[in-house]
């Protein structure tokens, strides 16, 4: 047997808490249009940063001032999303690793499909907003399907 | 590949639950074999036939497909 780079089954649920908050904050972001310096401004190392969109003015290793809140909701959502995805279940045996290996070729699948499609139809600043989604549906559209996947089993 | 599971299971009057956890698996992965939705690996299959003490022929058997 290979290596399984699985995470060990107790951090699941600290995961499920991650992401969902996570996710709540990013909807509430959205819909209700907060500012991702609502909470204020904390200083970050950055390795990167264009200031300036017309001339391409880049800053390189410098310490930032800038709103958490989105780095905050990206990480939870991150975090949260690989512990959820890939913790072990209770008993990680070779059926359910078929259907976890099934539900990751699904959702890379789905979401370059949808990827694909937004290239083709979406443009200028919503393509931007396609953008920020697809960060994170691979990981959901995985976590949806192999949690489906498995309740389904476990109804037969 | 057909399979006897649910026969042998009878004999030893073990549920899918009980079974599952002697061999050290889930219960879905007991109930997709005795379905016919999973075929197991060897090792898998080995101790299936070495639990119900008979043969591994006498528990998985080829088909017409295979």
């Amino acid at each position: 047997m290979g290596k399984s780079y699985l995470l060990p089954h107790r951090f699941k649920k600290f995961g499920w808490v991650l992401l969902i908050l996570g996710m709540i904050m990013g909807t509430a972001m959205r819909f209700f249009e907060i500012d991702a310096d609502y909470f204020g401004r904390i200083p970050f190392f950055s390795v990167v940063s264009e200031r300036n969109i017309l001339t391409h003015e880049k800053h390189f290793f410098e310490i930032v001032e800038n709103g958490f809140l989105d780095e905050l909701v990206a990480i939870l959502i991150i975090i949260g999303g690989i512990l959820v995805g890939f913790c072990k279940t209770k008993v990680e045996d070779e059926f359910i690793s078929q259907i976890r290996l099934s539900s990751l070729v699904w959702s890379v699948y789905v979401n370059y499909g949808i990827l694909f499609l937004a290239v083709l139809f979406v443009f200028d600043m919503s393509f931007f907003d396609v953008m920020i989604f697809n960060m994170f549906t691979v990981l959901l559209f995985f976590i949806v399907r192999f949690h489906a996947q498995l309740y389904k089993s476990n109804r037969f | 590949m057909k399979n006897t599971i649910k026969v042998q299971r009878a004999i030893k009057d073990v549920t899918q639950a009980q079974l599952a956890d002697i061999i050290g698996v889930s219960r879905q992965t007991i109930s997709a074999i005795e379905k016919n939705k999973y075929v197991p690996s060897t090792v898998l299959a080995l101790k299936l036939a070495r639990y119900f003490e008979v043969q591994i022929e006498a528990v998985f058997e080829l088909t017409e497909e295979d």
